[in-house]
């Protein structure tokens, strides 16, 4: 009987290792948590194709459809002998730039759908940050033609409406913000869950301090400081809760919310 | 005083977004516990199906084999349920303290439903019992009828247990489009949460694929048995234990795609960037993957059909066929599991000359493995056939014609899978995906009619003689081994491409996971702790089995016994 349970054991585990070992021999595949891309106004074209390379490549999912040449136009190497995406952008659309097309082509993908292929493509204004976007186009504009985006591109784009939404907008925080990035206080109160223990205008728990006059005891800065640091002080009457407010709320919200929900606490006289 | 305390110590915990396992990690804890619980969720789920289906071929037909089958299933349930129960505590206590604020997320959308769950695991566990140890005293006239009603409330309890479950990981996966980052989870509607666009294609796909499961475990529970057995008897109720358990299993698989096909169209319909990079995208080398332990599956399933006839007198006249059966099969794996859409960079794609190799591109596009599976599937069926007809000669007098027409069905269905994985070279992709539904209808038809025309065909056939149950060799019983490692692994492996597919989300667009392990693993880490969770899953099994059957007693009557199998004398399947 030793045997039939050796035999049965040797071969659970011979068909457990062959399994692994081919999955393990296969290219690996890592799917990334998205970073957020900071780039300044002096960033260079070479920095700025380098980034769009690794947003292409990585997050950006482009991989998947593009160059591949049935899903959707092939960008990297040549399409039908009209050749890489940065030699043919500029003569898409009469009037014009490679810029322009490319921008128009990731915010509003069915504008202009390539002869023969499906309208499939997300809008990546969406799913992807000004910057990210700006750093795709230029390295789109690498392939084949000249780079001509700029610094001075990524501030226009990021007034523009639909980019406002950077991946890692979700309630946890990222790139982002809060609330999907709204600047509406209410929106990041709500999000962040602030309710869950602070009172404020009648609504929310008692757990800890009451808002609703916070402006009354506290200035913007003030406020600015105990959500970034909420140990830097302490409400008299609460020292035994020290440390339960979470410290993680200033990394979860963008420099615009953070102002944004100090100014509003502020006025709650 | 207290009140406050405990509520301010909630407030504590709630605030804390994850938490930490030590050597191993939160992801990899409850990973384990999560797949673990799952697979034995499928296999008390799917078990109980069949048991009431071979209780009810017991009662109608009149045949005692199938009632004490049907009572060694429900055995091997009571013993692995206690297992799933205590796999889904540790999963839910892993869950409230390594991710304590999603699980607060997910308790503030779906906590009604949970306690729903809570009470009808109560119902289920005892009907259960009520189902088992009521087995022999509810073994005559109207109180087996009742006894059979019970079975079928186990399994109607089981079902939506399985819901309920369902709808909070699809719920993840797929949160109706109105829910946002900024949605307060306490004010999101049950029932809108619950009815997800995945809910339903999930719950059809889980309750084929728990019957498939279900079987293997079962065949290879049997199997075992059947190599330590003393006794022919043993041997042959065994042996047809696992003939049964296979059975069910490849039954069950080959509709399995459909409903996979289902969920992956809603995925798709839901959000098709999700859709892309599950199949085109990071995951693309997942799916060969899966086509080759699907071929491992169908392979190593015909090869025990056709060392099954063995022991089938007059098998051996359809013997020369099994070459050619072989043959289709290999080509057909070879053909599914040819890379295609592979997330390629401009380096690579240089280096292949183009967005696809030159000659294997063409074998790798839809049309030609929607062609190759559907071509394996008529071939183990044809497989099957063989075998139903090994050891009879039909005497009907259309029996010439009948066996004629089954043919002409074979090659019709056959014919319209080529011809439209053929034409589907020359139409545009949204065409294409219809010509599979032509190609998928004209095999269940095949199987239908045919199996029809064979059931009348074989009224009154004459035997050959009598299948030799008992009379196998011990290779076929370790291909039972392989198919049940192989169907656990694939079950491991397409839930990791379920849950993964999400990315960096707990819940999809709506909840970020922001731990250190929110990038998604690699396929090669994966498969470490799918053999992993497999390896624990089965070793759990062979002691709960083993657990089991130090308190019965054997099920076997002596030889020559009324119930007994008859000392292998059976002509029938």
């Amino acid at each position: 009987m030793w045997v039939t349970n050796a035999k049965v054991v040797a071969i659970v585990l011979g068909t457990l290792a062959l399994y692994t070992l081919i999955a393990n021999k296969i290219p690996q595949v890592q799917s990334e948590v998205p970073q957020t891309l900071t780039l300044g106004a002096n960033v260079t074209s070479e920095q700025l194709v380098a980034a769009g390379e690794k947003v292409f490549n990585g997050i950006g999912g482009c991989t998947t459809c593009h160059g591949l040449g049935t899903r959707a136009p092939n960008l990297l190497t040549d399409e039908q002998g009209t050749g890489p995406i940065g030699a043919r952008c500029g003569k898409r659309e009469a009037g014009k730039s490679c810029k322009q097309y490319l921008y128009e082509s990731l915010d509003n993908p069915t504008a202009y759908i390539v002869s023969g292929y499906q309208p499939i493509m997300p809008v990546m204004t969406r799913q992807l940050s000004p910057e990210q976007i700006w750093a795709v186009i230029a390295y789109l504009e690498s392939q084949g033609g000249i780079v001509d985006v700029t610094g001075s591109d990524i501030p226009a784009a990021a007034a523009a409406p639909a980019a406002s939404t950077a991946p890692g907008g979700g309630a946890a925080g990222g790139g982002g913000g809060l609330a999907g990035g709204s600047t509406d206080p209410k929106a990041i109160i709500q999000a962040a869950g602030c309710l869950a223990c602070h009172k404020l205008d009648g609504q929310g728990q008692v757990i800890a301090p009451d808002l609703t006059h916070v402006g009354s005891r506290r200035d913007a800065e003030s406020i600015r400081k105990k959500i970034l640091d909420p140990t830097s002080s302490i409400a008299p009457g609460y020292e035994k809760l020290a440390g339960i407010m979470p410290k993680t709320f200033g990394a979860m919200m963008n420099a615009s919310q953070l102002e944004a929900l100090a100014q509003y606490l502020a006025a709650h006289k | 005083m207290t009140d406050g305390f405990v509520l301010l110590q909630a407030a504590a915990d709630t605030t804390r977004a994850y938490g930490e396992f030590p050597l191993i990690g939160a992801r990899a804890a409850v990973w384990i516990a999560a797949e673990v619980h799952l697979m034995f969720a499928a296999f008390v789920l799917g078990v109980p199906m069949f048991a009431v289906v071979a209780e009810a071929i017991g009662i109608f037909g009149g045949d005692a084999r199938y009632d004490r089958l049907a009572k060694e299933f429900t055995r091997l349930l009571l013993v692995a349920y206690s297992a799933t129960a205590i796999w889904g505590a540790v999963l839910v206590f892993f869950l409230a303290t390594l991710y304590p604020r999603f699980w607060a997320y997910l308790t503030a959308v779906f906590g009604p439903s949970m306690w729903a769950y809570a009470a009808l695991f109560f119902l289920e566990s005892f009907t259960l019992y009520l189902y088992y140890y009521g087995w022999d005293r509810w073994k005559h006239a109207r109180a087996k009828w009742a006894h059979w009603g019970l079975g079928l409330l186990l399994n109607v309890w089981g079902t939506i247990v399985m819901f309920i479950a369902n709808s909070w990981l699809t719920y993840m996966m797929t949160p109706p489009r109105d829910i946002t980052p900024a949605t307060d989870p306490a004010t999101i509607k049950l029932w809108h949460a619950i009815a997800n666009a995945t809910w339903m294609p999930i719950n059809v796909h889980r309750l084929i694929a728990n019957v498939v499961f279900g079987g293997a475990i079962v065949a290879a529970y049997a199997s075992y048995r059947f190599l330590a057995s003393r006794t022919d008897e043993e041997r042959a109720h065994y042996d047809w234990m696992g003939y049964v358990g296979n059975f069910i299993a490849i039954s069950a698989l080959i509709v399995l795609p459909f409903a996979g096909y289902w969920l992956g169209r809603e995925i798709y319909q839901y959000d098709q960037s999700m859709g892309i990079t599950m199949m085109g995208g990071f995951m693309s080398w997942l799916w060969v993957i899966q086509a080759f332990l699907i071929a491992v599956l169908f392979l190593t399933g015909n090869y025990y059909l056709w060392v099954g006839m063995e022991r089938i007198p007059g098998a051996e006249r359809f013997r020369p066929y099994t070459k050619y059966l072989l043959l289709v099969l290999v080509l057909g794996a070879i053909v599914w599991g040819t890379p295609h859409t592979m997330i390629a960079d401009s380096k690579e794609l240089a280096a292949m000359g183009g967005s696809h190799h030159p000659f294997l591109g063409a074998l790798g596009v839809m049309s030609a493995k929607n062609t190759a599976v559907n071509l394996m599937i008529l071939t183990t069926f044809l497989s099957f056939l063989l075998y139903r007809r090994a050891n009879t000669r039909p005497v009907v007098p259309w029996a010439k014609t009948g066996t004629q027409i089954q043919a002409a069905m074979f090659a019709i269905a056959a014919t319209i899978v080529l011809f439209y994985g053929i034409r589907g070279y020359f139409v545009d992709a949204i065409v294409r995906i219809g010509f599979s539904v032509y190609q998928v209808l004209a095999v269940l038809s095949c199987i239908v009619f045919v199996t029809v025309i064979d059931i009348l065909l074989g009224r009154g056939a004459r035997s050959l003689g009598a299948i030799q149950w008992g009379r196998m060799p011990a290779r076929s019983q370790y291909a039972l081994f392989v198919l049940a490692v192989t169907f656990t692994w694939l079950m491991g492996l397409m839930g990791f491409a379920r849950s993964g597919v999400r990315q960096y989300w707990h819940v999809w667009q709506v909840v970020q996971d922001t731990s250190k392990y929110a990038a998604t693993p690699a396929l090669g880490y994966a498969s470490k702790m799918i053999s992993l969770c497999v390896l624990i899953f089965l070793s759990l099994v062979a002691f709960v089995f083993w657990l089991g059957g130090l308190a019965e007693k054997s099920t076997f009557v002596a030889p020559g016994g009324r119930e007994g199998v008859g000392g292998a004398k059976r002509v029938g399947h």
